[in-house]
């Protein structure tokens, strides 16, 4: 494996690329749609007047981002799933292969070259994402943090796209099953989560007591009185069944939406001058809805950092006071989603690696080297 | 090219390859030797496991038995040092769409790590070398089948190996081409590279070759110098041509020989040597026949093809 070997895979497959497509005509619908979309959220988050809402960057940037992911997921494995098989199909690949070129050559330059493609396309919202930063709110280390993570997303998909390619004998197989790994990985995580947390249900039992009353009404009845007194201060069972989220949110961690969300830096805390800010505002009547309650990336991480939560064992009816202690605990899903992701796509390069390695022992049932 | 003998490489040395595809046995005990600055015909009918063969030599497919060396390397675990020196050409190949024929020249000399610089004037030297230096700057899907075949060739030879294999290479040329093809690879041969040309185009073997292998149900069943073909004992078509054809008829049919129905390219008899042969003109000439012409229909190869293989 050379950097020079797959600088020259992955220049041919560019060039190829470019003069195969219509390009142009794909990349200006995917601005459009994009333009589109970020014009529409632009405007729902207006409100009734533009001063409703703070810091809109923060709900146009997260909702941008979504949907740049969703609708990447969409392209994306179209641009390489069909890389190896096709090059077999036209028989230009024994030709690539008895050249000094090795298998990681011919499977790097086609993944940089598919990985290329799909960072132009991310790198075509970057004048949304300015204009989505322009409306304030957004710290700079989301946006870092957010673009490298989607980078890399799409090079796992652009990875796994190629390993189908290189298994598979046909391109029409390797194309949908590509889009089906997509599926896998973002409605599928979600569906297997939802049933398999359904079968962790369990029934738990709650004790817990009231405090005896002090202030009971003069003219209670008697009986009823008695009977009050006789429930009061001594412990109470309960029993009803939770889903045990706790030990299936590892089921959500691998969704590309979950890691793009979870990954992005948390907003920084109100600082004592913008609250007295608020409080003066409000003090006049202003009221205003502030970001931080809609922010699409954040509220998606808080969720599944919840679901990640042991249920309290000592439920003693908790307070506010309880929960916002138990705010602290919410432990980060991401590492364990993106380095599964990042491991998928390694995994998938290293398969791609593999099948195109030559002299070749076995062959696909049926297929011919050349 | 220089006529010279510059590098004296070892050539290729394969014995008792095998290799089963599944459950079909493709090759099953293939000997081959293609000595360097000659040019080796691999020759036999479809399915004999020709292009198995030379899948194996290319480092493209493991055999499951046998002693190969190609350059003097083993193409199994020394496949770098092969491709290095070796230079394949597939029966059928793709070209890629919306290439001009020196991107595609150059995109495989860097394959071959000539380097960018390099690769690009050799792929210019070699588009002369195959008289298409017009298609220099033209998209190689719009080449015919002959003129991809060329490239095809010129291809194999970037890197300048001295070891080449092809595998039918004349198919779909035209007359001129493969004359042109024949002197490309006399040339190639004379300058000290190791030809093997997998063929059935006997005629054009026959100038060309310098050894056969014969091939048959995966198996070498004969290997031979041109000069040293066996010589057949079965009977083989001569052709007659005579100014009056009905007269030539008439005395062939006097004489008691086994001769085919006149066409107008003449009279087909078979002979068993030439000696018979001989026999016959003098028989013809004393009988007033005037004959024209009398030669063996097809060449030596294509009997010994004939004889050797099923
Ligand atoms: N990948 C494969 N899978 C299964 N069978 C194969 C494969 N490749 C070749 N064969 C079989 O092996 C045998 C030899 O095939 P091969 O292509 O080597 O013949 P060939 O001598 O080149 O024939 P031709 O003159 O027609 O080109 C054939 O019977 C063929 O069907
Ligand atoms: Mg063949």
């Amino acid at each position: 494996m050379t950097g020079s070997g797959i600088a020259t895979v992955a220049r041919q497959e560019f060039r190829l690329r470019i003069r195969a497509g219509r390009w142009r005509l794909l990349l200006a619908s995917w601005f459009g749609v994009l333009l589109l979309f970020t014009g529409l959220l632009r405007a729902a988050v207006g409100g009734y007047n533009d001063n409703d809402i703070t810091d809109k960057g923060v709900v146009l940037y997260g909702g941008l981002m979504l949907f740049v992911l969703g609708l990447a997921l969409l392209v994306v494995p179209a641009l390489a799933a069909q890389s190896v098989n096709g090059d077999r199909e036209r028989g230009t690949l024994a030709t690539l292969q008895v050249t000094r070129l090795t298998a990681a050559d011919i499977a790097l330059g086609k993944f940089a070259a598919a990985w290329g493609t799909a960072l132009v396309f991310l790198a075509l919202t970057l004048p949304l994402v300015a204009y989505a930063i322009t409306q304030k709110g957004v710290p700079l280390s989301r946006t870092l943090v957010v673009t490298l993570v989607l980078a890399a997303l799409l090079g796992t998909v652009c990875a796994v796209s190629l390993a189908l390619s290189a298994v598979l004998s046909r391109t029409t197989t390797s194309g949908v099953l590509a889009y089906l790994a997509v599926f896998a990985l973002t409605l599928g995580t979600l569906i297997t989560f939802g049933l398999v947390t359904a079968m962790t249900t369990e029934t738990y039992t709650q004790t817990y007591s009231n405090a005896c009353p002090t202030d009971l009404p003069a003219d209670l009845p008697d009986a009823q009185r008695a009977e009050i007194l006789a429930q009061c201060g001594q412990p109470q069972t309960s029993t009803s069944s939770r889903a045990r989220t706790d030990r299936t949110w590892w089921l959500l961690a691998p969704n590309p939406f979950v890691v793009l969300a979870d990954a992005a830096p948390r907003l920084p805390e109100e600082t004592a001058e913008q609250r007295r800010a608020r409080e003066e505002r409000e003090a006049r009547g202003e009221y205003q809805q502030s970001a931080r309650d809609l922010d699409p990336l954040g509220s998606i991480g808080n969720a599944v950092r919840d679901l990640r939560r042991p249920p309290a064992d000592d439920n003693t009816g908790g307070g506010t006071a309880v929960l916002s202690s138990r705010v602290e605990e919410r432990k980060p899903v991401w590492p364990y989603g993106l380095a599964f992701d990042v491991l998928l796509g390694a995994g998938a390069l290293l398969l791609t690696t593999r099948r195109l390695r030559t002299p070749a022992r076995n062959l696909p049932k049926g297929q011919r080297v050349a | 090219m220089t006529d010279t003998l510059e590098h004296a490489g070892s050539g290729i040395v394969a014995t008792g390859v095998r290799r089963a595809f599944g459950d079909v046995e493709a090759v099953r005990g293939i000997d081959l030797t293609a000595a360097p600055a000659e040019v080796t015909a691999l020759v036999g009918p479809n399915g004999a496991g020709k292009t198995t063969l030379l899948l194996v030599l290319a480092t493209l497919l493991v055999p499951d038995a046998g002693h190969v060396r190609v350059a003097g390397y083993d193409p199994v675990h020394e496949p770098d040092e092969v491709r290095a020196r070796m230079g394949w050409s597939p029966d059928v190949f793709g070209l890629y769409d919306n290439l001009t024929a020196t991107e595609y020249l150059t995109f495989v000399g860097e394959a071959y790590r000539l380097g960018r610089a390099r690769a690009r004037s050799r792929a210019a030297e070699l588009l002369e070398q195959i008289r298409l230096p017009e298609y220099a700057d033209r998209p190689v899907h719009t080449m015919s089948r002959g003129q991809k075949q060329r490239l095809g060739m010129a291809r194999a030879l970037v890197h300048d190996p001295e070891v080449l294999l092809l595998d039918e290479p004349a198919s779909g040329l035209d007359p001129r081409s493969r004359v042109e093809l024949r002197e490309l690879l006399r040339a190639l041969a004379r300058s000290g590279t190791a030809v093997v040309v997998s063929s059935h185009l006997l005629g054009d073997l026959e100038e060309l070759a310098d050894r056969v292998v014969f091939v048959d149900g995966g198996a070498t069943v004969g290997e031979h110098r041109l000069d040293q073909l066996p010589t057949s004992t079965a009977a083989r078509p001569w052709r007659l041509r005579a100014l009056d054809t009905d007269k030539l008829v008439k005395a062939l049919a006097r004489q008691g020989y086994d001769a085919d129905p006149p066409t107008p390219a003449g009279v087909d008899v078979w002979l068993v040597s030439d000696e018979a042969a001989a026999e016959l003109i003098a028989a013809l000439v004393r009988d007033g026949v005037p004959v024209v012409a009398c030669q063996p229909l097809g060449g030596a190869l294509e009997a010994a093809y004939l004889e050797l293989t099923t």
